[in-house]
């Protein structure tokens, strides 16, 4: 082998290589100065207005970002929390709420019932739980939901939910659906950071600021018992309900799952909820399933009662019944 | 090189077990919800267990029927009647008022009962004393209590009312249990309901924008 | 006794460290011709379009895109369902070369892996820009937030996800590396590891099936069939798209790639395609034969519903590009002439895209659980971010293989 012939191959090979490091070391500056630039440009852009706030706000948002669960706090760490929340909402509604974080009283499980035979589609309940709730007003979340159905048929699925007409029709009756409370409910199951959960007294509840928005959940609901903010939420400050739960009609951000709490922030202080107490022709009953003397012990034992896709094994707290 | 089919098996077979084995508590809750509230036999005692419940602030009278061993209440109804006590001109005395009855009571449409044999204001009114109403075995009821009247014939109805099943709750779920009484939303001279706008509507759910 | 030429090329290659390594690799990947320059500058400005369209999406919430209540799941959690079997499918690769000790597809295993951590690193990305609160995402972390393990199928997707990008990024870093060094690397050490990324491979693809099996709430998906039809079409279009960058490299660089290589992908993808279309006549048998309000789902998907049909067109052209792939491979016209099998190949890939991207996520979720229909299509802001993330995924791709076959080709040179 000619070592002379080997030197300058081995110089060929150095020089490539001090070229291919010279053009990479430029390119590589280049590619990284304009991604930097993009970066922050997209970064500024995506966060808009929205992270510009008073340092009183920013502070408080920053002790909500690293909050725990809500049920792994402490009594203390509740009420710090909801302190926080009622201080920023008077920041940034300029409102003066009243929050709760108020435990499951003991001895009761909740049950609802649903007389399809009263029902005559007038949604008082749904334009009283959108005010109860304060629900997102742009996308027209609703909660519940009706259906006027023919008879013969007995599953909303096929019935009408998009009504808008002099109710009642003849030969034509009246469902509602909304969560149902499961007591073995998939969704529970399905949520990967324990975002939701079914307290003691049987309500199925989220904690808005633990949820990260994967919307397995809603995959898992067989009932569309689940709603996601895919905006940011809008409630007109006059119409704001301001005695909230932590856990119920407190404001939501985009980004976080939210459901029918039964209206925990009415129904821990033994108030009905807000869909059974609009309800003007008495088709819901609630009461506590523990409680042999309630009313709705008395339609479970005495009238004839179904629940939806029973056979699903979600075992819901929520029965229709027919006169 | 040793083939490791055993190793194999042991890394195949592993993700398969984790994933069965939490599939068994899942299905040790026998009977589930019904089971528990059919286990549920303790009354509820609402005033100790519930606090800030409200006393409601309406005028309300104990209902004579008793509710699972208990009493509940209903709204009274004399104080919302506009032209209570009806004593007042049914007094046996002379009705000197042209067409009184036409100024009075036109405003009342009887369409109450089948075709043929409609009900007519003596049915339930108690001719002689115009201060209350009166059942068909001639038992002298209150307005207040006229579900009395209303359950002689709708007595299922009538059962269901009391036990929950129909009407509607005014009073918070636990406390005192008060309800509205019969004639609160049917009209008893003429019970059939009229149809009616719904409140709100739920919009189409296509993305528009 | 060394020969002067062995003394000077060992002087010219001493243990080189991790940091030069790192450096050299970046240099390799950033150096090229112009056309390499074009496609790098490419790259960059579908990203640069991914990252503005996330700027609006964090700006406005999720309603920057086209999903609603009903349609929750849309184009990115499609193209990650898709791409989690093209990160699976690098198991047929290292399987035959490791278990049946395959001499010709040992040589491809390395780009296999590349194509796998790429299509890896895309899923992830897809997942991120789908999550309604990303800055949220520590909840997840055990310890500091709550991971609902074993309950949550999530969790177990993201436990294999990363694991397997770990085995798939650690083994090959270790290979070239030695090789890098000059030296041969150990196979002691590595191969347990890739014995269990195969099962690892397996375990992917059937956890993210899993996902949507385990939901009674959705018939279309509650059925057994879904984890092996997974893996079937995985089966198909992953080699299916190595076999298209193989060839990509046999006409690109100098790497040698042997036709017996190709001839053996070809009859990996043959066998799984078919199996994927006789699992898909057992689902179309069983949706259609005596159809239930269950089949309504499929009957949107194939025929459209109540007046939409937006997904008709789009499923039976996925079908037939999936027919036509693989009647094309099975035939073999022109014996693996790369003019025939690249096209075959793309066809077959996006066919199964399709078919398992949105005809499978949407009428999953279409009727509601309250039976309403509705029309999906992904909005600008989905499409430019897919792009962004497809542009991140070929530049991962590229940044792993370019190096690893430099690496490969000096050692081969100096054995």
């Amino acid at each position: 082998m000619d070592p002379r012939k080997n030197n300058t191959d081995q110089k060929q090979i150095e020089n490539d290589c001090r070229q291919a490091k010279q053009f990479g070391r430029r390119e590589f500056l280049k590619g990284a100065a304009k991604a930097a630039a993009v970066g922050g440009a997209a970064m500024l852009a995506g966060c808009g207005t929205g992270m510009l706030g008073s340092s009183e706000e920013l502070s408080l948002r920053w002790k909500e970002y690293f909050k725990k669960n809500y049920r792994l706090m402490t009594q203390e760490e509740k009420d710090v929390t909801v302190q926080r929340l009622e201080q920023l909402a008077k920041i940034k509604y300029n409102v003066n709420i009243q929050m709760r974080s108020k435990a499951p009283i003991d001895g009761v499980l909740f049950g609802y019932a649903f007389n399809v035979t009263r029902c005559e589609g007038f949604m008082e309940c749904v334009a009283a739980c959108v005010k109860e709730n304060n629900l997102d007003r742009k996308s027209n979340t609703q909660y519940i939901r009706i259906f006027e159905m023919e008879h013969g048929q007995m599953s909303p699925e096929v019935g009408n939910g998009k009504f808008y007409h002099q109710v009642p029709v003849e030969d034509h009756f009246y469902m509602g659906v909304q969560c149902f409370h499961c007591e073995s409910a998939p969704c529970i199951k399905a949520c990967p950071t324990k975002a939701t959960w079914k307290e003691p007294d049987g309500i199925v509840v989220v904690d808005y600021d633990w949820c990260i928005g994967c919307r397995y959940c809603m995959a898992a609901c067989p009932y569309y018992g689940r709603r996601f903010n895919w905006n940011e939420p809008q409630v007109p400050l006059k119409e704001m309900t301001k005695k909230q739960h932590y856990l119920g009609n407190r404001m939501r951000a985009k980004g976080q799952m939210e459901k029918c709490t039964f209206c925990v922030q009415r129904s821990r202080e033994g108030r009905l909820p807000a869909c059974v107490e609009a309800c003007p022709t008495g088709s819901r009953v609630f009461g506590n399933l523990l409680d042999p003397d309630s009313e709705i012990r008395f339609v479970l034992k005495h009238k004839k009662v179904f629940r939806w896709k029973e056979d699903l094994g979600t075992d819901p707290k929520f029965w229709y019944f027919i006169d | 090189m040793k083939t490791p089919t055993l190793k194999y098996c042991l890394w195949g077979i592993l993700p398969v077990l984790l994933l069965i084995f939490p599939a068994g508590p899942a299905y040790s809750a026998e009977g589930g919800v019904v089971q528990t509230y059919k286990n549920a036999t303790v009354p509820f005692d609402d005033q100790k267990q519930v606090d800030g419940v409200l006393p409601l602030a309406v005028n309300s009278v104990q209902v004579t029927e008793r509710y699972k061993g208990g009493r509940f209440r209903t709204e009274t109804r004399k104080d919302k009647l506009q032209r209570f006590s009806c004593s007042q001109c049914h007094n046996n005395k002379p009705v000197t008022v042209p067409r009184a009855a036409e100024m009075t009571h036109g405003d009342i449409t009887l369409v109450h009962g089948s075709q043929d044999r409609p009900l007519s204001c003596y049915t339930c009114h108690k001719k002689d004393e115009r201060d209350f109403l009166v059942t068909e075995q001639g038992v002298k009821v209150d307005m207040d209590h006229s579900y009395q009247m209303c359950g002689q014939c709708h007595f299922r109805q009538k059962k269901d009312w009391v036990g929950g099943a129909h009407g509607k709750r005014i009073s918070y779920w636990a406390g005192q249990r008060v309800v509205k009484n019969c004639t609160a939303c049917h009209d008893p001279h003429s019970p059939l309901f009229k149809k009616r706008w719904p409140t709100t509507y739920s919009p189409p759910l296509s993305k528009s924008k | 006794m060394e020969t002067t030429q062995e003394k000077v090329m060992m002087k010219n290659s001493p243990k080189k460290g991790i940091i030069s390594f790192v450096t050299d690799v970046i240099a390799w990947n950033l150096s090229g011709g112009i056309g390499y320059q074009i496609f790098l500058c490419c790259l960059a400005a579908l990203v640069m379009l991914g990252v503005y369209a996330y700027s609006v999406q964090t700006k406005l919430g999720l309603s920057a895109t086209n999903m609603t209540d009903i349609v929750s799941w849309g184009f990115y959690i499609a193209n990650f369902t898709f791409l989690v079997g093209v990160a699976a499918a690098a198991v047929m690769i290292i399987l035959p070369a490791y278990i049946f000790k395959d001499k010709d597809l040992h040589r491809v295993v390395i780009i296999g892996e590349g194509v796998a951590n790429g299509a890896l690193v895309m899923c992830l990305l897809f997942i991120t820009v789908d999550i309604g609160g990303p800055l949220k995402l520590w909840h997840l972390i055990p310890g500091i937030g709550l991971f609902n393990w074993p309950s949550s199928m999530l969790t177990w997707d993201i436990v294999v996800l990363n694991g397997y990008l770990a085995l798939n990024i650690l083994v090959p870093a270790y290979i070239l590396y030695c090789q890098y060094n000059n030296r041969e690397p150990d196979e002691k050490i590595y191969r347990p590891f890739v014995f269990l990324s195969i099962f690892w491979a397996f375990s992917i693809h059937l956890v993210t099936a899993f996902l949507y099996q385990g939901l009674p709430a959705r018939p279309f998906w509650n059925n057994p069939l879904m984890g092996p039809r997974f893996l079937a079409s995985a089966f198909a279009a992953g080699p299916a798209l190595i076999t298209v960058v193989l060839l990509i490299i046999r006409g690109a660089t100098t790497y040698k790639i042997e036709d017996q290589i190709i001839n053996k992908l070809r009859l990996i993808i043959v066998v799984s395609a078919i199996i994927n279309l006789i699992m898909l006549f057992s689902e179309i048998f069983k949706e259609f034969y005596l159809p239930t309000h269950h089949s309504l789902p499929a009957i949107y998907l194939y025929f459209g519903l109540k007046g939409h049909n937006a997904l008709v067109p789009w499923i039976w052209t996925g079908i037939g590009m999936n027919l036509l792939g693989t009647l094309t491979l099975i035939w073999n016209p022109g014996k693996n002439n790369s003019k025939v099998l690249v096209p075959a190949c793309i066809l077959l890939f996006l066919g199964i895209w399709i078919e398992k991207g949105m005809g499978l996520i949407v009428p999953g979720l279409v009727p509601s659980p309250l039976g309403e229909v509705i029309d999906y299509a992904p909005s600008w802001v989905e499409i430019s971010i897919a792009l962004g993330i497809l542009a991140i995924g070929i530049g991962v791709v590229t940044a792993l293989i370019k190096p690893a076959l430099i690496i490969e080709q000096r050692f081969e040179a100096r054995q």
